[in-house]
């Protein structure tokens, strides 16, 4: 039985107020406004499925996939209670003998199919019986198709693997249509005769849109008569995509499609690009649907997203600002303050107050500077503006909270040169002058005061690019132009912590002090974690990071930290890496000019929104630019995760609740991720770390409230991360600390000796993958094994004390000829045993207790099980034997008992052999021995259940029961729990699923 | 990516480029042979779904070892896309599922039946694997229905499957039509594809069949003897092919194999012709073209 599934999204349908999705066999409806998750059913039998149709009147759904539909009815309250939702299914899903492409209503009883050799099949659903079929000269296999139903009959468009779409009746012999012009096959075809328009989308990445033109225009459309008496011309062939072209949905104003290169094209019916959004995680965008306001899209990354359709033509509001100054001025700089007016300061010296929503100016300010060379920082309050120049003029002017107008608090010199002013807080600002020499001041009434002096270390451009101050535990943070960030403690002039080049050549852009944390951002498309402890400043640590989509990271612009703004390129980006969508994306130039970001809830007509105003100087106009989120902002349905397969999973529980557990994964898409599954039903989950090439497998070390995660996979790269799980309010916080980033092949720069490509000479060493590892600890130390696909068994020892986290290799075993699939530690009398599994079917077990020297050292014991490789292994320790299940690429399953004579591991031999191919009919990636139980699973989607025992003449192996997952390519299981009714696992491969297995 | 990591990463790749095949998927056909003997006694052979030619190649290196006159072998590779000429093949650029390709193919063999059908066509995946999975079952199944016209009684057909979620429903198809079906995995193909190949040996057509194309093939559906899922699924033996001490697919091998003592990359034997995405590579050519420039 399934419990949780998280993998394709293969079809969203909108309905009234509905989201419908089907993810694997089952549908779930989600409330649209809300976005609830109201109730799930399972619809096909081992089929995903691909399409929804609603009967007219919304009483009964038709769903189907693969060969199966079926059909269910979704029963609601809609005043107000939508949790009285009931859904049932009328039927066990019918089987036809070919794969379905298309389905409609015919009548309340009856369906029309449209198979992928192009032929149409009526189907009576009281008797359960095909009433007709008519199957189409032109059979060859169809990728795509349409049913269109008629007044009058049915219209079939076909899409072939020819590059055309068919367009026929069944009723007559020849077709009436074919549209010519694609070059690939055709991947769907949408239709909308009110609209005149059909879309055809291809493998050759372009999307027709098809234009009718009667003949006769007294016919209505939905008439044979009028089909036949029509011209189709492609209007437009339009090109957005950089991948192939998977789906498209017309509605009354635009045509969207959807590709494979995760991006959305909004086009016009004049073939124009609209918009292109991306979405999705770089993971194909399966389904998509639309109705008059909304979009929703499913994707590869197992995510559900609502667009408004408003995001296609909705750029906000554009304006530009004309400050009415008696004499004519430059603006220079400008920034945002606390009741979202702005801030100016023009090249002759004036500071000027700009009241947004009566577009005036209330005051401007004379500043007597002698220098060109201007800063103004606004504290995190916004009401103080601070405004210096390079001779160290300050002028510090005060919002007041009742009135819209600016006054001026402090007029000051510093006496002394300023090359970087930035506010740490509200009451603090950071002067640096010359040779590093900080100063943070701060304003009593209209003085200021010293409150330390601290010193930068020397660099290149010896100056600040961010400050933030822990007023309580009198905590200084600062980043420098050459990316370093610096901890100060009060009273002490030199940094007590350093954390060098963390932010790339610009310096960091913003630095947060959160709790017992803080975290920067830079232009280095980063955002990092770092963990202060409030009673000693020096051992702050760095945790962890965010990479994002876009290069220049400045800061945050909400509370939480989780939606922040930048710069790609020439467009300024506003993303919450909460949920990783992206908010909003306007060109307005770049990061280099003077801009500011406002996030603010106002009203919009009647009703209050969330907005989001940028302003900018651009050609020495102040431009403003306001968005209205609810407009343009996507919401997640369901949440996303990995875009391609996972190729390794662990879990653990937390002693702080039992009740929930936390899945580490690595997948093709080079992530690794924590996640964790709340009870209604949605995945959470965050990028742990990002390797260079995929990860292949995961090991986790359970350390008392911590767990260590060693990650490995392509480019021979090993990654050790900590994480530690804690709780804040009601919820668990997991957060991690990279401890080790490690390539056995050392760096690009180290193997290339800092040569440019044009340069470099071929390096004939073998790139490497690390296909699986484990990790044994030993006395204090852990040794990690890491099985290599150069045949080679590589051995690390690995410390991890606080003041000591090391890393270095031991040795390298070279025995095995062929590639190693899989590494796994076991303790068998007292003794430390690996057992390493080779791509030839090869088992070998090798002595590693007390390793001193790694020269030379054999497996004890050889023995070969698979025909081919093995791709899974488990173990069973007793006091005098060890059990070993082996699953392979030769769909069997091997059991190899070993008897150790004289509890001696040099007499090792095989006292009992049992193998089984009819378990499984694809290549066996999960086999786990739980008590007397073995359970399996494959390429095949099956979980098996068997029992084994021992008996005198060997060892048997009976099956018990199997049951079938909707996770294609499964990659492997892990047991999440064995209880004596059922044993619950999860199976993981394109996607994750949780299915129990009843006993 | 540098021009010799895709040596460095598949072995086979570069050995196929080294031996002058057009793709490595030629190691998969003789690796085959080696274990099957499929090649015994062959003069007439066709191979389906052919581009870029790599198996063509090996027919026409093998069948020729086993005929005393040339002239007397007879080699037709059939695709729907244009192959660059290869010499000893006739080329035959039509459909596998229509009447007139299976009536070629014979006109070819002058009225005479082929002695071995292969075919490791693959379909334009998708990436959701049931829809591939299933397209591929259907190219098999145009694949047999084509065969059943052209193949003589014990002869022999090889075909690409995917061992995905149903693919006992072909097996069982399979086994009415030969009296042996093995599934295997020549060494040369990678431990963690889906890709496998049916061997089908001693054709022997249900009495009474009467080769059709009229319809479309089409596959099984579970029964009681080939339960969906169960103790009863229809699953036939499974070999692995390929020395032992046949280099491994998923093997890293350094450039310098053992014994040799220089390396030397070499373009691919046959680029690809005309594929569906050209159009868009020609549209933003321009571009890259600048760039190069710029570069340069």
């Amino acid at each position: 039985m399934s419990q949780f599934i998280h993998t394709d999204v293969t079809v969203v349908k909108l309905h009234q107020d509905f989201i419908i999705t089907g993810i694997g066999s089952a549908a779930s409806v989600f409330e649209r406004n809300s976005l609830k998750f109201l109730e799930r059913i399972n619809c096909l039998i081992g089929q995903k499925i691909y399409g929804i149709v609603p009967l007219k009147d919304s009483s009964k759904f038709l769903i189907f996939g693969g060969k199966q539909f079926t059909v269910i009815c979704i029963d609601c309250n809609l005043n107000g209670d939508t949790n009285g939702l009931n859904i049932h299914r009328h039927f066990k899903p019918l089987v036809c003998e070919d794969w379905l492409h298309s389905a409609t209503w015919v009548d309340t009883n009856t369906v029309a199919l449209l198979t992928a050799h192009n032929a149409v099949q009526i189907w009576d659903l009281r008797t359960q019986c095909i009433l007709s079929q008519h199957f189409s000269a032109d059979n060859s296999i169809l990728y795509s198709g349409l049913l269109l139903p008629l007044q009058d009959g049915l219209l079939v468009f076909a899409g072939t693997v020819f590059s055309e779409v068919i367009i026929h009746t069944p009723l007559d012999e020849k077709p009436l249509h074919h549209l010519k012009g694609h070059r690939g096959v055709i991947f769907s075809i949408s239709c909308n005769p009110q609209k005149r328009v059909i879309v055809s989308t291809s493998d050759d990445r372009s999307v027709r849109i098809w234009g009718i033109n009667p003949n006769k225009p007294d016919l209505l459309s939905n008439t044979t008569e009028y089909w036949k008496n029509i011209d189709i011309v492609c209007n437009h062939e339009v090109y957005g995509h950089t991948a192939r072209v998977m789906r498209s949905s017309i509605t009354n104003e635009l045509i969207v499609s959807v590709g494979e290169d995760s991006v959305i094209c909004f086009w016009g019916y004049d073939g124009k690009l609209l918009k292109k959004h991306e979405t999705h995680q770089n993971s194909p965008i399966w389904s998509v649907d639309a109705n008059n306001s909304h979009l929703v899209t499913g994707g590869g990354d197992g995510a559900v997203i609502l667009h408004p359709l408003s995001m296609a033509s909705d750029y906000g509001q554009e304006e530009s600002i004309i400050l009415n100054t008696q004499t004519p001025a430059i603006p220079k700089k400008i920034a945002f303050t606390a009741r979202n007016n702005l801030v100016i300061l023009n090249d002759i010296d004036s500071a000027i107050h700009y009241h947004t929503t009566n577009t005036k100016t209330t005051v401007t300010h004379k500043i007597n500077h002698g220098s060109t060379y201007k800063l103004l920082s606004v504290s995190s309050c916004k009401q103080l503006i601070a405004v210096a120049d390079m001779s160290g003029k300050l002028d510090v002017f005060a919002e007041n909270c009742k009135e819209d107008c600016i006054t001026r608090v402090v007029d000051t010199n510093l006496n002394e040169k300023v090359l970087s002013m930035q506010w740490a807080g509200n009451r603090h600002l950071v002067f640096c002058g010359d040779n590093g020499n900080i100063t943070v001041a701060s304003s009593v009434n209209s003085t200021v005061d010293i409150y330390g002096d601290f010193v930068l270390p020397n660099c290149k451009e010896r100056w600040l690019t961010a400050a933030a101050m822990d007023v309580k535990n009198k905590i200084l943070i600062v980043g420098d132009r050459c990316g370093n960030v610096h901890v100060y403690v009060k009273d002490q002039k030199n940094p007590v912590k350093t954390f060098n080049k963390v932010h790339g050549r610009y310096g960091p852009t913003s630095i947060t002090i959160k709790n017992n944390e803080f975290i920067t951002t830079g232009r280095d498309g980063t955002i990092r974690y770092f963990s202060v402890n409030e009673n000693d400043s020096s051992l702050a640590k760095y945790m962890t990071s965010k990479e994002l989509e876009f290069q220049w990271v400045e800061k945050f612009i909400d509370k939480e930290e989780n939606i922040i703004c930048g710069f790609k390129e020439r467009i300024f980006v506003v993303y919450n890496v909460q949920n990783n969508l992206k908010l909003i994306e306007v060109s307005c130039g770049g990061g280099h000019r003077s801009w500011d970001v406002v996030r603010y809830i106002g009203k919009v007509g009647d009703e209050y929104d969330e907005l989001i105003k940028l302003v900018y100087v651009k050609n020495s106009e102040i431009c403003s630019h306001t968005f209205q989120l609810s407009k343009i902002m996507s919401k997640n349905v369901i949440n996303s995760s990995h875009s391609k397969e996972i190729n390794c999973l662990k879990s653990f529980k937390s002693n702080l609740d039992k009740t929930i557990s936390f899945y580490v994964t690595g997948g093709e898409d080079t992530t690794l991720r924590l996640s964790s599954i709340n009870s209604d039903l949605q995945i959470r989950d965050e990028i742990v770390s990002k390797h260079l090439s995929n990860v292949r497998t995961v090991k986790i070390v359970d350390l008392e409230g911590s767990i260590i995660v060693v990650s490995a996979g392509g480019r021979a790269q090993i990654r050790i991360k900590l994480i530690h799980i804690s709780r804040v309010d009601k919820h668990l916080k997991a957060s991690s600390q990279e401890l080790i980033d490690y390539l056995i092949k050392g760096k690009d720069k180290e193997r290339k000796n800092n040569q440019t490509w044009r340069n470099s000479s071929i390096d004939f060493d073998p790139e490497t993958r690390i296909m699986d590892v484990d990790v044994l600890k030993q006395n204090d130390k852990f040794l990690i094994f890491a099985g290599c696909s150069d045949a080679c068994l590589r051995l690390f020892s690995f410390i991890y004390k606080p003041g000591n986290v090391t890393f270095e290799p031991i040795g390298e075993m070279r025995h095995h000829k062929t590639c190693i699939l899989k590494t796994t530690c076991v303790n068998f009398l007292d003794k430390d045993i690996l057992i390493t599994c080779t791509t030839r079917g090869e088992v070998s077990l090798w002595d590693v207790t007390d390793i001193v020297s790694w020269d030379d050292h054999k497996p004890f014991f050889s023995t070969i099980t698979n025909k081919c490789g093995i791709n899974s292994i488990d173990t069973r320790v007793t006091c005098d034997n060890i059990l070993i299940a082996t699953g392979g690429d030769d769909n069997a399953i091997h059991l190899t008992l070993l008897e150790f004579p004289d509890l001696n591991l040099s007499g090792t031999y095989v006292k009992h052999r049992w193998s089984t191919d009819k378990f499984h009919c694809s290549q066996v990636t999960g086999v786990k021995l739980v008590d007397d139980l073995l359970v399996s699973t494959s390429i095949d989607q099956r979980v098996t259940l068997a029992k084994w025992w021992e008996e005198k003449e060997g060892i048997r192996c009976d099956f018990q029961s199997q049951i079938f997952s909707d996770i294609a390519d499964i990659q492997g299981m892990e047991i999440l729990s064995n209880t004596s009714g059922a044993i619950t696992v999860c199976v993981f491969g394109k996607g994750l699923e949780v299915v129990e297995l009843p006993k | 990516m540098g021009k010799t990591s895709k040596d460095k990463r598949d072995i086979y790749y570069r050995l196929a480029k080294e031996e002058g095949w057009r793709a490595r998927s030629a190691f998969k056909l003789i690796q085959i042979n080696e274990e099957y003997n499929i090649f015994d006694g062959v003069l007439r052979a066709v191979d389906l779904c052919a581009a870029p030619g790599s198996w063509s190649q090996v027919l026409t290196k093998k069948l020729r070892q086993n005929a005393e006159n040339v002239e007397d072998v007879k080699i037709v590779a059939v695709d729907l896309q244009a192959m660059a000429a290869l010499p000893g093949v006739i080329q035959i650029q039509g459909d596998i599922t229509k009447l007139s390709t299976a009536n070629e193919i014979i006109k070819e063999f002058e009225g005479k039946n082929a002695d071995l059908v292969v075919c490791d066509g693959a379909p334009d995946v998708t990436g959701l694997h049931d829809i591939d999975e299933y397209v591929q079952s259907q190219l098999l199944l145009a694949a047999l229905n084509i065969t059943t016209h052209v193949l003589k009684k014990g002869g022999v057909f090889v075909a690409k499957i995917f061992r995905g979620k149903d693919v006992t429903l072909l097996y069982s198809q399979l086994k009415q039509f030969f009296e042996f079906v093995t599934v295997s995995k020549p060494r040369s193909s990678r431990n963690s594809s889906i890709e496998a190949f049916v061997i089908c040996q001693n054709y022997q057509p249900p009495e009474g069949y009467e080769p059709t194309m009229v319809n479309p093939l089409l596959d099984h559906k579970y029964c009681d003897f080939n339960q969906f899922t169960g103790p009863n699924r229809f699953i036939v033996p499974f070999n692995a092919c390929g020395d032992l001490s046949a280099y491994d697919s998923d093997t890293s091998y350094p450039l310098l194999l053992e014994g040799q003592t220089s390396y030397e990359y070499k373009e691919p034997v046959q680029g690809p012709i005309n594929p569906p995405y050209k159009e868009i590579l020609d549209k933003t050519k321009f571009s890259n073209k600048c760039w190069r420039n710029i570069n340069a």
